[in-house]
């Protein structure tokens, strides 16, 4: 088949084709999402089932956990920036958003870091109760997925400048990359509601 | 890494420029909208209003974000039908565990003296 013939073909079935890598991901994203949903319902079960045995608002910190949430949706406009840059082929506005994500992220993870050492301090660990056990569970799983997000991101940004990016299969590494972290995003959106809001109503 | 092993990224055509500065405008309109909402739903937890009411509020804010989210940052609006079915159908399931264990284990089906490892 000649190179035109090819590329023809190739045009003609360009809008069948699904990158393996993204089927993959939103793949995993949908276990995951059963991951989640078993961690989030164990935490809300338990909370009908032993209502009395803690009272988390005079713990929680509605203006802190407001701040985060809105730390990482912001960090999920600049993930959403960083792949449209990607797509354009701006290596150099790429790498500004992936580093605004970056430390958003880190952001993100000191707030977690910071709400745990104060639950601690409190008398709120892992094995004090049922409510200990299934938050510590739920949001801790959460801040590993973060840490693992920031972690891939800090790896692509260092990729980015050893000039082996290539055009097409980058762009879709990053894409991937942002699926990942906006579905981190996704997950805390439930959380905040599910488990810090509804405590206060 | 020598210059010869560098292959710059090459220049996105026009048009492809235009639909990413579309989606630019939208995901702008998208962040500031959804740092709206969150502060709609911090203020909404202090208000006097009615519990079922707030509630509803809050999770149809949230079913919102969500959505919003998926749709728009994750390019689910612009990809395969494909993609959305590989992820709707692990959010289907998540979604009937949640409720079905909110049925099994609502106070009236469990023995509650027989948990009391906690």
């Amino acid at each position: 088949m000649s190179d035109t013939a090819t590329a023809s073909h190739e045009d003609g079935h360009a809008s069948l084709i699904i990158d393996n890598k993204k089927l993959l991901m939103w793949l995993f994203l949908g276990s995951d999402c059963m991951f989640f949903g078993t961690l989030i319902s164990t935490h809300l079960i338990y909370r009908k089932l032993y209502p009395e045995s803690f009272e988390p608002t005079a713990l929680f910190s509605l203006e802190l956990t407001s701040f985060s949430t809105f730390i990482l949706l912001m960090s999920s406009f600049l993930m959403a920036l960083a792949v449209s840059a990607m797509h354009k082929g701006e290596l150099k506005s790429f790498r500004r958003n992936v580093i605004g994500v970056i430390f958003f992220g880190l952001i993100f993870l000191g707030c977690q870091v910071y709400e745990f050492a104060h639950f601690v301090h409190e008398g709120l660990t892992l094995s004090t109760n049922t409510f200990g056990s299934t938050f510590y569970m739920m949001t801790g799983t959460h801040g590993v997925h973060v840490a693992i997000g920031v972690f891939w991101l800090i790896c692509m940004y260092f990729y980015s400048h050893t000039g082996k990016m290539d055009a097409h299969e980058s762009a879709i590494d990053v894409e991937v990359a942002g699926l990942y972290w906006h579905f981190v995003d996704i997950v805390w959106i439930v959380i905040f509601t599910a488990v810090y809001l509804i405590e206060f109503i | 890494m020598s210059e010869a092993e560098y292959h710059p990224l090459p220049v996105a055509t026009e048009s492809h420029k235009d639909s990413e500065t579309e989606k630019y405008h939208a995901f702008v309109n998208l962040a500031l909208g959804l740092a709206a909402i969150t502060g709609i739903e911090l203020v909404l937890v202090y208000l006097p209003f009615n519990t079922v009411f707030i509630f509803t509020v809050l999770l149809s804010l949230s079913l919102f974000k969500f959505i919003a989210v998926i749709a728009w940052f994750m390019h689910l609006i612009y990809d395969k039908l494909i993609l959305t079915l590989a992820f709707g159908t692990g959010m289907a399931i998540a979604t009937g565990t949640f409720i079905a264990l909110g049925f099994l284990f609502s106070r009236g089906n469990v023995d509650m003296d027989a948990i009391t490892g906690f």
